[in-house]
C-alpha cells in the first residue's frame, strides 16, 4: 500500500467511525460547526467593515 | 434540536401544522456522517395551503411561545428553523412517509433516506449532489431505490445523468 492509500484507507476509516456516531451527537457537532462558521463569518464582516474606506477604524464602527 | 422537536409536536397538536418532518442536512445526519449546515428545515403540511400568508399562523404560534422570526428562520434554540411548505406531490408524499424517529426521548419525524436523496436530486445544487452522493455512500439507500422513487416523481431524465455523472465507471 502506498503512503496516499494508506492515507485514504485511514481516512475513510475514520469518516465511518464519525458516521456510526449516534444522531444526536452528529447534530451536536454540527450545531459546534455552525457556531465556528458565524464566528469566522462575524470576524470577516468586521474586517470588511474596517477596510471599507472612510469607516472609523474601531471596534465601535462595526458595532453601530 | 430537542426544542424543535417538541416545538414541532406541539404545534401539530395544537393544529399550527397539520404534518412535519424535518429534512435537509439535518436529516441526513442520521445516515452520514455530520455535515455543516446554518439552519433546520422542516417540510410542514398546512390546513389551509393556499393562503397567500402561509406561514403567517406558524410564525404567530412561535412568537407566542417566545420564538423569534431570523432571516427566513425563526431561532429554536440553537438552530434557525426554516418552515418550507411542501411544494409538489415528492415532498407531500416524503412528509407522509417520513420515519417518526426520537431525539433525546422526543418523537421527530424525519424525512426518509430515499426522499431526502430524490429532493436533493430534484434541487440539483452542488451540495443537494454531494448529499445523494453521501447518503448512497452510507447504504442507507440503494441506486435502485433512488431510481425507482425518482421515476415515479418525473425524475427519471435528471438520475439518469446523474448517475452518468457521478456513478458510473465509465467516463
Amino acid at each position: 500500500m502506498t503512503t496516499h492509500e494508506e492515507l485514504l484507507a485511514r481516512q475513510a476509516a475514520w469518516q465511518k467511525s464519525r458516521q456510526a456516531l449516534s444522531w444526536p451527537e452528529k447534530i451536536r457537532q454540527a450545531e459546534r460547526l455552525r457556531s465556528s462558521i458565524e464566528a469566522i463569518r462575524k470576524e470577516r464582516w468586521r474586517q470588511l467593515r474596517r477596510d471599507l474606506p472612510g469607516s472609523r477604524n474601531d471596534e465601535q464602527a462595526v458595532l453601530t | 434540536m430537542k426544542e424543535v422537536a417538541e416545538l414541532l409536536n406541539d404545534m401539530r397538536k395544537a393544529g399550527v401544522v397539520t404534518d412535519y418532518a424535518l429534512f435537509g442536512a439535518a436529516a441526513q445526519m442520521r445516515y452520514t456522517e455530520a455535515v455543516a449546515t446554518l439552519d433546520a428545515d422542516v417540510l410542514i403540511v398546512v390546513p389551509e395551503p393556499d393562503r397567500l400568508d402561509v406561514l403567517e399562523p406558524i410564525y404567530a404560534y412561535c412568537h407566542d411561545r417566545g420564538y423569534t422570526p431570523e432571516d427566513e428562520a425563526v431561532r429554536v434554540g440553537a438552530w434557525p428553523v426554516q418552515f418550507v411548505p411542501v411544494f409538489s406531490p415528492l415532498t407531500k408524499e416524503a412528509v407522509s412517509r417520513a420515519d417518526t424517529a426520537e431525539f433525546e426521548g422526543t418523537p421527530l419525524r424525519v424525512v426518509g433516506a430515499g426522499y431526502l436523496a430524490v429532493i436533493a436530486l430534484s434541487v440539483g445544487r452542488a451540495k443537494d449532489f454531494a448529499r445523494v452522493l453521501a447518503l448512497v455512500e452510507s447504504g442507507a439507500v440503494t441506486r435502485d431505490d433512488i431510481g425507482a422513487l425518482a421515476a415515479r416523481h418525473g425524475l427519471a431524465g435528471a438520475w439518469s445523468r446523474f448517475t452518468r455523472r457521478f456513478l458510473d465507471d465509465n467516463p
